[in-house]
This record gives structure tokens, C-alpha cells and sequence, in this order.
């Protein structure tokens, strides 16, 4: 009864995606349906190559699906274009990448102020630097990502995720180029501020540890979806 | 300022700085090669004044009236006058016949007289001009006269007292034709001579000289108020006997300072290129972060745009220093210090770097915009990248850069199509040559296999780094190839025995005891022509009068009376056109041919001593001015001319031990006159041989910023070739095959590139000697054996430095830092 009074903030309806190669079309994704509610953390699963990554990307609006519908956040991806998108990302969208993905030019705390300083905001420095004393990185505000370790870096980029307040965080392999006690440490990071902060959760992860912490799990297989 | 933030950060890592110090060489090589290019053209145009005396001279048959003194003082111009006449001169022995000038107290405007105190004395330049009651004498005249320095010599009723031996007076090569021995004085003691009478023969010459603006203006206001015949003379108009030398050295200093810039480019394409390929995944973050492309476009052109302004700003002042540097190590072979250079020529750097950074940046820098931000989870992920258009843009980019830096589309279109061709050759060759050394490498045992398969695997990125090698190599080979052919052309132009002094007026009865005297003391001398007045009154039947209504666009051939001659053969320094040379009728010389637009079968209708002759243009001879032949506009037929009284001329070598016994000798025939071109000979020789090292200079220049580039491209690249002998050590590799593998594909590129480097600077040069420095086309044989060889030792020993660091380091560490 509960999750039916939440409002949903992602829904796709009948997504297929394919990409030109050499040898003509290839279905990635075929008929997915889903819906996922706010507050919601949910992991997707899956084999290498089965198609969880590309779903990530269409639902945050990176790439443009073939077909279908994926409405975020009330509005239609299909009907946006980049501009639109990349306005819609910046209002509720936050990411952390397998590879963190900080930019090397940037000390830490620049790399966390960077989405609100995108967006124009005054007050970036103040809420990076308290961001990133929750991840526990307050004596390292001034360092450079090659002078962090992969964890430290990992965790730099979760303060980044969350600091422009997205109501939707899309994770992609968060702790997979991680040792365990650095992915442990990311995990409860990410859950303790998604909770804080009440952000929608998608996860995508080979780890059942992780997946098992969310609210649901996802399976895709060969392109197609499988909750379980 | 977010984005003035973002900048700030960027220039930390160093990739910001490397596009910067590219912009900044860019900049500094253009200004610093265009500042000194106009320091040279205004030290040329300065000598050729100093020529003149001045910056502008008219001369006339009267005194310049009271107004043209006025309107000049009014334009802040300097005013001189001077008086040449003929007169006696009596002194010592007896008396001579001298062509005497009265200067102004303020004469020369530009240049000076070079004087000394020893007769025959090479001089020493002296400022100031003669005072009242001085005279100057040339060594000639003192020596005809028998007088020495104190002396009195008397000129009309004046007697002056002798104070120096003039060696040249500026003005000395405006009239070729005053063969009588020289003097010079003050004009206030004009007077008090009394020769100046209604009737004498006196040219007048009203100089001018000031900045080019005035000048400008006042040449509009002056040239209406000129009577027939009289023209405002330029230095340049003098100069030309040096012209056709300083144009050529203004046309490579272009051409090099043009390759500079084609250079740059290479240069900054390459450093974008870099920072393109180290930013992509940043902006795709940024993307997803939710920067929207028009937030990234405006990030963009903000910092473009700063880093422009900054490359502007830093390179011109390095550029003001780089030229200062060259014209401190030239200004001790010169002879004349460089005039200052002009600070408005700095707009040609801060032109050429938004021409380069639209061209060159822009298109590389606005693929970041495109990235796709899926990167970011499918690294991969490929997107259009619009090669093609990038390489019509640089083109285009290389090509407006070279119009605007050459003032022209002549040299740019021949070094377009060059480059062009090159490109094709690059990428055609360079392809089925990968393909080949693909099929000799199917195993991977060998350094050489492993090397050679390198080659092929990194196709595109190694047609690229090809190309780039191709071009710098080729366009330095071009300037070596048109240096090399400049030098030795001017050096063949003017030999060490030159005639430098003409005789005039030898009577028939003469030339048999000259000749035989000249042939005693080893005197080089020329054969002797016969002259005879004449002037051309018809052009195919039409009057002159007719043709040029007052005097209009008048070609010299009517303009004035000639000097004509008959000869049997052509003559030294003269070379046949067009025509049969034999033939009864006029041999004209090309150039005057062109001005006057008539060609063979043409008539011209000549009156000689009163009596009308019509002939036909028979044969056209291009004349080389600067051998210093008596040479002649017309030659007639023997028939015409052998019953004139005609006086005879040639010229003869004269060294310092020569030079005095044959002045002695020629004292003896008074009616001979002598005009003496050795100053201007050598100063023309001085001109030639700082040029020479000018050019030496900014080659030498240019291939060190060609070096650079090509140790740049080198780096672009690096980071792969590393990585991948890396991986290759780690997998068991020897240190053996890892370095001949890197070496093999270093110096298999170098000596590729300089083979078709060869091949595109030939092309270039072929063209170049062709269509702009107007000389014979002569193929360069030297570069097919110095562009393979450089290419591939420079660009090994890179290679070799390069590989070094992955000899030594341990793999893994290379690995983590890439």
C-alpha cells in the first residue's frame, strides 16, 4: 500500500534500443517495462554484456533510445533534445562511474563544487567542503585525483554526486574497481547519504552484496528484463 | 567568474599551457620575423634614399620656385637644394673642365658624403656638407689639376680653398651621365663665382625628405605644379639597380616567415589535437553533471578567447625580443644600423593567431562540445569526428594565413598546391607502404617485426604524424633549396672584376693607345662601342606627340634622347630574345620593348643628327644591367650609323693599385671623360652580403621552431608508443626488441618523410624559382640525399630518447602513470 502512494519518478514503458554495427542492427535492450518510485533503491544485474550499462545511460538521458518511452521526472527523454536533457540532468541527476571519472585538473573540493558551479550557484564551496568531511576527506580537500587512492577517489566522487541535491543518483559499478574493504566503505558511504539525503537509488553492479542492500533487484538478461 | 576559474585550474595541469606556448611561438616567430622583414625593408629604402640624397628629388632646368619651399616647410617636411653646372676650374697647373655642385648647407637630407684627407683614399662618411669658402675635389680632378689638400683652386671669379677629397657625394649616382671629374661646394658661394648666367647649362635639384604620410601628400600637391618633363624621383626608382636583389630577399624572408606560420599551425593543431584527446571523458562528466552544450560552447569561447588575447600579448613582446636578437647579431655586419621597427606590423601577429586559432583550434576544440556524455560509460563510444571538414578548415586556415601574411596569392597558391600534393602523396604512399610492412611482419619474434607491424597497426595516427613530419621536412628543405640558389645567384651577379668605371667621349684616334695601355697593366676592360645621339620620333608611323598627349605614361625610349650604337655581335651581358640580330634593323631591349609595347616587326622611326631613319624592330635582347657593360636601349645597322661622327665607350676594371697609374695615363686625354661606379658597385656588393647573412639568420631560425614542432608531434603520440612497449615488457619483451621495435618504427617514418619531403620541396622549388623569384628552374639533387637522411636521424634520435623511458622504468610503474 505503501509504495503505491509514492510517486514515480521513472517510468519506461516498452523500450527497445539497438545499435548500427558492421553486421547489420543489433537489439540491445528489447520491450523493457519499468517502473521505479521515489526514495527507491533499486539494483540492476546482469551478465557483462547484457545490456545493464546501456540501460543506465538511456534512463539518465546520455544516449537516445530507438524506441519507446522513458519518462523522467514527468518528462519524456524521447522528446528532449541534448540541451533539454543536459538542463533535466543538471535539476535532478547525480552519477557515480566505475572508473570515478574525476577531472584531473580539479582538487577534490573543485571537483565536488563543479556540478552547482555548472548551474551558477554562490554557496558550491561551502557544501562541497561538507560533503566531502562526510565522506570523511576533510583533510583532503586540496589534493589532486592522482595524488588519491582508487577508494579516496571513489568517495570524492560520491560527495560530487550528491552535492547539487539530485533527487536521482544513477550509480554504475560504484565499488567494481574497488578492493573489498574500499567497496564496503564506498557501499555504506552511498547508502548512509542516500538515506540522508532521500535520494532515489539505481545501482548498476555485478556484486551481489551490493545489490542485495537495495530495495529491489532487476535482472537483465540477453536484452531483456527479469525482476526478481 | 566560473569560467575564469576553470581556466586558472586548467593552466596547473599544463595541458592549457601547452596550446598557449604553441600560440605564444606562433606569434613570437610571425611578429618576430615580420618586424624584422620591415626593419630591413626600411633600412633598404633609407640606403636607396641615401642614394637619392633624400627621400624625394625633382630636378629642373630653373631654380624651385619660392612656393614649393613654402608648401614643403608647411608639410613639416626638410628641404635642400642643389645646383650642378660645368665649369672651369683653374688651380696648380692649369685648368680642367669639372662638373662642380653647390649644395645647401643642410645637404644631404638622407646618406653622406664619404670624403678623406689621402688622394685615391677609400673615405670615410662626413656629415656635414661643404662650408662657404671650401671645396671638395675628387681625387681625379685634384690629380688633373695637380693641387693637394690646402690648396687654392678658383671657379669663375670665387677662389675656395681645397679642404678634402671627395670620394662620393650621395647624389654622385643621379647623374650617371656627369662624366667630367666632380667637385663639390657650398651654394652660398654660387654667387660670388659669377658663372651662373642667363643661358648656362645648370641643373637644379630640389630635394625633399620626412615621414612617409607627408611625403605622400605633399608629392599629391607638388606633382600638379611640375612642367614638362619634370618628374618627382624615389629612391626606389634609384635603387633599382639593387631592386631586383633586396625584392628577391623580401620575397624569401615572406616565404620563410610564411612557412613559419604554416608551421605554427602544424604546431598548434598538434596541441589542441593533445588537449582534445586528454578532455574528451572530462566534458563528457561535465555533460552529465548537466552542463548543457550551450554552457560548454560559452565555457569554450570564453577560454579560447582568453588564451588567445594571452598568446597575442606574450608572443608579440617575445616576437619584439626575438627580432631585436636577430638584428643584434646582424647589426655588427652591417653597416648601417637597422632603423627602429615599426610597432603597427604587430597586427600580423595578433592577426595569425585568431586566423590559427579559428583554423587550427576551433574546429578540434568544438569536437569536446559533441562528445557524446554516454562516454563516460561506454569509454568507446565513438562519435563523428568529422575529420575531413577538419582538414578543410586547416587548409583553408593555412592558406588565408600565407594571403595575408604575403600580401598576395601568388607564393601562397604555389605552396598550397605543393602542400596539397604532398598531403595525397602521404596519405596514397604511406598507406600501401603500411599495408607492406603488415604483410612482413606476421610474426612478432623480432624487434624489427614487432616495429614494422606498429606501423601498420596505428595507421591513421601514423599517416598523421607522417604528414606532420613530411611538411615540416619539406618546408625546411625549401628554404635550404631557395637560400642555397638566392646566395649563389646574387654572388654570380656581380664578380669580383666588375667594370667599375665607364669612359666616355674616346675619340677614334684614342682608342688604339687606351686599349694598348689598358692591355699592358692587365686593366680588365670591355669592348669599345661607338655612340651616337639619337631620338625616337615614330612608333609605326605615329608621332609621339600623338601617342603620349602631353607627355603621358611616355616609355623611356621616346621620353629622351638615346644613346645608340651599332655592334657585329651581340656583346657580353646581353642575350638574344627574340629575332635575328644580323638583320638591318633596331635590336631593342626587352624591358624597354615591354614599356613601350612593340615587338618585332614594330617601326620605329629614329632621328639622328637631323635626319630621319624608319626601321623594323628585327631582334629583342634582354639586357643584364648589373654587368656593367655599356649597354644599350637600341642598336641600329652599321649602314645608319658609320657616317656619324660617333665617340666611343667602355668600361674597365680599376683596382687601388690600378687605379692611379690609369688616372695619371687618362690625364693625357682631357677630352675623355671618366665616371667612376666602384662606390655604388660595392655598395650594392654590401647590400648583397647583408642580405645573405639576413637570410641565413631567419633559415636558421626557422629550422630550429621546425625542430621544435617536430619533437612536439613526436610527444603527441608518445604516450601510446609507451604504453605499448610497456605492455610488451610486461609480457616478456627484451629491452632488445623493445628498442629496435621503437627505432624501426621511428626511422622508418623519418626516412619516409624525408624522401617525400624531398619530393614536395623540389615540387615547391621548382615553382617558386619559376614564378616568383624569376629565376632559371634548376633541380636540387643535394635534397633527395639531405631530406631522407635528416628525417630519419632526427626523428630516430627522438625516437631514441623517447624509448628510454621505457627501457628504464619498470613497466608497471609506466602503466599506472599512463
Amino acid at each position: 500500500m505503501q509504495d503505491t502512494e509514492k510517486q514515480s519518478v521513472l517510468t519506461i514503458k516498452q523500450l527497445n534500443h539497438s545499435v548500427a554495427t558492421a553486421n547489420g542492427s543489433l537489439d540491445i535492450l528489447k520491450g523493457i517495462n519499468l517502473e521505479i518510485k521515489d526514495g527507491e533503491s533499486v539494483a540492476i544485474v546482469g551478465a557483462s554484456g547484457s545490456g545493464k550499462s546501456t540501460l543506465l545511460g538511456l534512463m539518465a538521458g546520455l544516449d537516445q533510445h530507438s524506441d519507446g518511452s522513458i519518462v523522467l521526472y514527468d518528462k519524456a527523454l524521447e522528446a528532449l533534445d541534448e540541451e533539454g536533457r543536459a538542463i533535466l540532468r543538471g535539476q535532478h541527476v547525480g552519477f557515480i562511474f566505475q572508473s570515478f571519472h574525476l577531472l584531473p585538473s580539479l582538487t577534490a573540493l573543485e571537483n565536488v563544487m563543479l556540478p552547482n558551479e555548472l548551474k551558477g550557484e554562490r554557496s558550491a564551496e561551502q557544501r562541497a567542503r561538507a560533503l566531502l568531511a562526510s565522506v570523511g576527506l576533510a583533510q583532503r580537500l586540496t589534493h589532486y585525483p592522482r595524488q588519491l587512492s582508487g577508494g579516496e577517489q571513489q568517495r570524492v566522487a560520491i560527495a560530487r554526486a550528491f552535492a547539487s541535491a539530485p533527487k536521482i543518483l544513477f550509480a554504475d559499478e560504484p565499488t567494481g574497481n574497488l578492493d573489498s574493504k574500499n567497496g564496503a566503505l564506498v557501499e555504506d558511504l552511498l547508502f548512509e547519504l542516500n538515506e540522508k539525503e532521500g535520494t532515489t537509488l539505481v545501482v548498476v553492479t555485478h556484486d551481489p552484496e551490493l545489490a542485495k542492500r537495495c530495495d529491489r533487484q532487476i535482472e537483465i538478461f540477453d536484452g531483456e528484463l527479469k525482476e526478481s | 567568474m566560473f569560467a575564469w576559474r576553470l581556466l586558472l585550474r586548467e593552466f596547473k595541469t599544463g595541458d592549457v599551457l601547452t596550446l598557449l606556448i604553441a600560440l605564444v611561438v606562433s606569434v613570437a616567430t610571425v611578429t618576430g620575423i615580420g618586424l624584422f622583414v620591415d626593419r630591413l625593408q626600411q633600412s633598404f629604402e633609407q640606403q636607396s634614399a641615401n642614394l637619392l640624397g633624400a627621400d624625394r628629388s625633382v630636378r629642373r632646368d630653373d631654380p624651385p620656385p619660392q612656393e614649393w619651399l613654402t608648401l614643403a616647410q608647411q608639410n613639416n617636411l626638410e628641404t635642400a637644394q642643389t645646383v650642378s653646372f660645368s665649369s672651369m676650374v683653374f688651380g696648380g697647373d692649369g685648368l680642367q673642365l669639372a662638373q662642380l655642385t653647390a649644395v645647401s648647407d643642410n645637404y644631404p637630407l638622407r646618406g653622406e658624403f664619404l670624403t678623406d684627407e689621402r688622394q685615391f683614399g677609400a673615405g670615410q662618411a662626413t656629415a656635414d656638407a661643404p662650408q662657404s669658402g671650401e671645396v671638395w675635389l675628387s681625387s681625379r680632378l685634384a690629380s688633373l689639376l695637380n693641387v693637394e689638400l690646402g690648396s687654392e683652386v678658383r671657379v669663375g671669379e670665387k677662389t675656395l680653398d681645397v679642404t678634402r677629397y671627395l670620394v662620393r657625394d650621395p647624389g654622385s649616382a643621379t647623374s650617371a651621365f656627369s662624366i667630367s671629374p666632380r667637385a663639390v661646394m657650398s651654394a652660398q658661394d654660387l654667387e660670388a663665382t659669377g658663372v651662373i648666367i642667363p643661358g648656362a647649362r645648370v641643373r637644379y635639384a630640389f630635394l625633399y625628405a620626412g615621414e612617409a604620410d607627408q611625403l605622400e601628400q605633399f608629392d599629391e600637391i607638388l606633382q600638379p605644379r611640375l612642367a614638362e618633363g619634370e618628374r618627382i624621383r624615389t629612391p626606389v626608382q634609384r635603387g633599382e639597380r639593387i631592386g631586383n636583389t633586396v625584392n628577391r630577399a623580401e620575397s624569401f624572408l615572406l616565404l620563410a616567415g610564411t612557412l613559419a606560420v604554416v608551421m605554427s599551425g602544424v604546431a598548434m593543431a598538434l596541441a589542441s589535437a593533445r588537449y582534445v584527446k586528454r578532455h574528451l571523458t572530462q566534458f563528457a562528466v561535465m555533460k552529465t553533471l548537466g552542463a548543457t552544450p550551450k554552457r560548454l560552447v560559452s565555457l569554450m569561447v570564453f577560454q579560447v578567447s582568453l588564451i588567445t588575447l594571452m598568446g597575442i600579448v606574450l608572443g608579440s613582446v617575445l616576437g619584439m625580443l626575438v627580432q631585436e636578437f636577430i638584428a643584434s647579431i646582424l647589426g655588427s655586419l652591417m653597416t648601417a644600423g637597422l632603423p627602429s621597427p615599426s610597432l603597427e606590423k604587430l597586427w600580423l601577429g595578433a592577426t595569425t593567431a585568431i586566423i590559427s586559432v579559428v583554423a587550427f583550434c576551433s574546429p578540434l576544440l568544438a569536437r569536446l562540445v559533441q562528445v557524446p556524455p554516454l562516454r563516460v560509460l561506454q569509454p568507446n563510444t565513438d562519435f563523428k569526428a568529422g575529420s575531413a571538414s577538419l582538414f578543410v578548415f586547416g587548409l583553408v586556415g593555412m592558406y588565408v594565413l600565407m594571403v595575408v601574411y604575403a600580401g598576395g596569392w601568388r607564393l601562397p597558391s604555389i605552396m598550397m598546391v605543393a602542400l596539397a600534393a604532398v598531403t595525397a602523396l602521404v596519405f596514397i604512399v604511406g598507406w600501401g607502404l603500411f599495408k607492406v610492412s603488415r604483410s612482413l611482419s606476421k610474426q612478432a619474434t623480432t624487434g624489427w617485426q614487432v616495429g614494422l607491424a606498429a606501423l601498420h597497426r596505428r595507421l591513421v595516427s601514423n599517416l598523421f604524424q607522417l604528414l606532420v613530419f613530411t611538411l615540416i621536412i619539406m618546408l625546411s628543405l625549401v628554404l635550404v633549396g631557395v637560400q642555397g640558389n638566392l646566395i649563389q645567384d646574387w654572388q654570380a651577379q656581380i664578380p669580383e672584376d666588375t667594370p667599375n668605371h665607364y669612359l666616355f667621349n674616346v675619340q677614334e684616334l684614342q682608342l688604339a693607345p687606351i686599349t694598348q695601355y689598358t692591355k699592358e697593366q692587365g686593366i680588365t676592360s670591355s669592348e669599345w662601342y661607338p655612340m651616337v645621339r639619337g631620338r625616337v620620333t615614330h612608333i609605326n608611323g605615329v608621332a609621339a606627340e600623338t601617342l603620349f598627349p602631353e607627355r603621358r605614361n611616355e616609355p623611356e625610349i621616346v621620353e629622351r634622347e638615346l644613346n645608340l650604337t651599332w655592334a657585329d655581335q651581340i656583346g657580353e651581358g646581353s642575350t638574344l630574345v627574340e629575332g635575328d640580330f644580323s638583320a638591318e634593323g633596331v635590336s631593342i631591349e626587352r624591358e624597354a620593348a615591354i614599356e613601350a609595347n612593340v615587338g618585332l616587326g614594330d617601326e620605329l622611326e629614329i632621328n639622328v643628327g637631323g635626319l630621319s631613319y624608319t626601321l623594323p624592330i628585327t631582334s629583342i635582347r634582354e639586357v643584364n644591367w648589373q654587368s656593367m657593360q655599356p649597354n644599350f636601349y637600341l642598336i641600329l645597322p652599321k649602314t645608319v650609323l658609320s657616317d656619324y661622327q660617333a665617340n666611343y665607350v667602355s668600361s674597365v676594371f680599376l683596382d687601388e693599385r690600378s687605379a692611379p697609374g690609369f688616372y695619371r695615363f687618362m690625364a693625357d686625354y682631357p677630352t675623355v671623360s671618366m665616371l667612376n661606379i666602384g662606390e655604388l658597385l660595392k655598395q650594392v656588393q654590401a647590400i648583397i652580403a647583408q642580405l645573405a647573412n639576413a637570410l641565413q639568420i631567419v633559415l636558421a631560425f626557422i629550422l630550429g621552431a621546425g625542430a621544435l614542432v617536430l619533437v612536439a608531434s613526436v610527444r603527441a603520440t608518445l604516450d601510446e608508443r609507451l604504453e605499448e612497449g610497456a605492455l610488451l615488457r610486461t609480457l616478456g619483451a627484451t629491452k632488445r626488441v623493445v628498442r629496435q621495435a621503437l627505432l624501426v618504427e621511428f626511422g622508418a617514418l623519418g626516412l619516409f618523410a624525408g624522401l617525400v619531403g624531398a619530393a614536395g620541396a623540389e615540387l615547391s622549388l621548382i615553382g617558386l624559382q619559376h614564378f616568383v623569384f624569376e629565376m632559371a628552374v634548376t633541380l636540387h639533387p643535394i635534397l633527395w640525399l639531405v631530406g631522407p637522411l635528416s628525417g630519419w636521424v632526427i626523428v630516430t634520435i627522438i625516437g631514441v630518447f623517447a624509448s628510454r623511458a621505457v627501457l628504464k622504468v619498470p613497466p608497471i610503474r609506466l602503466l599506472r602513470s599512463i
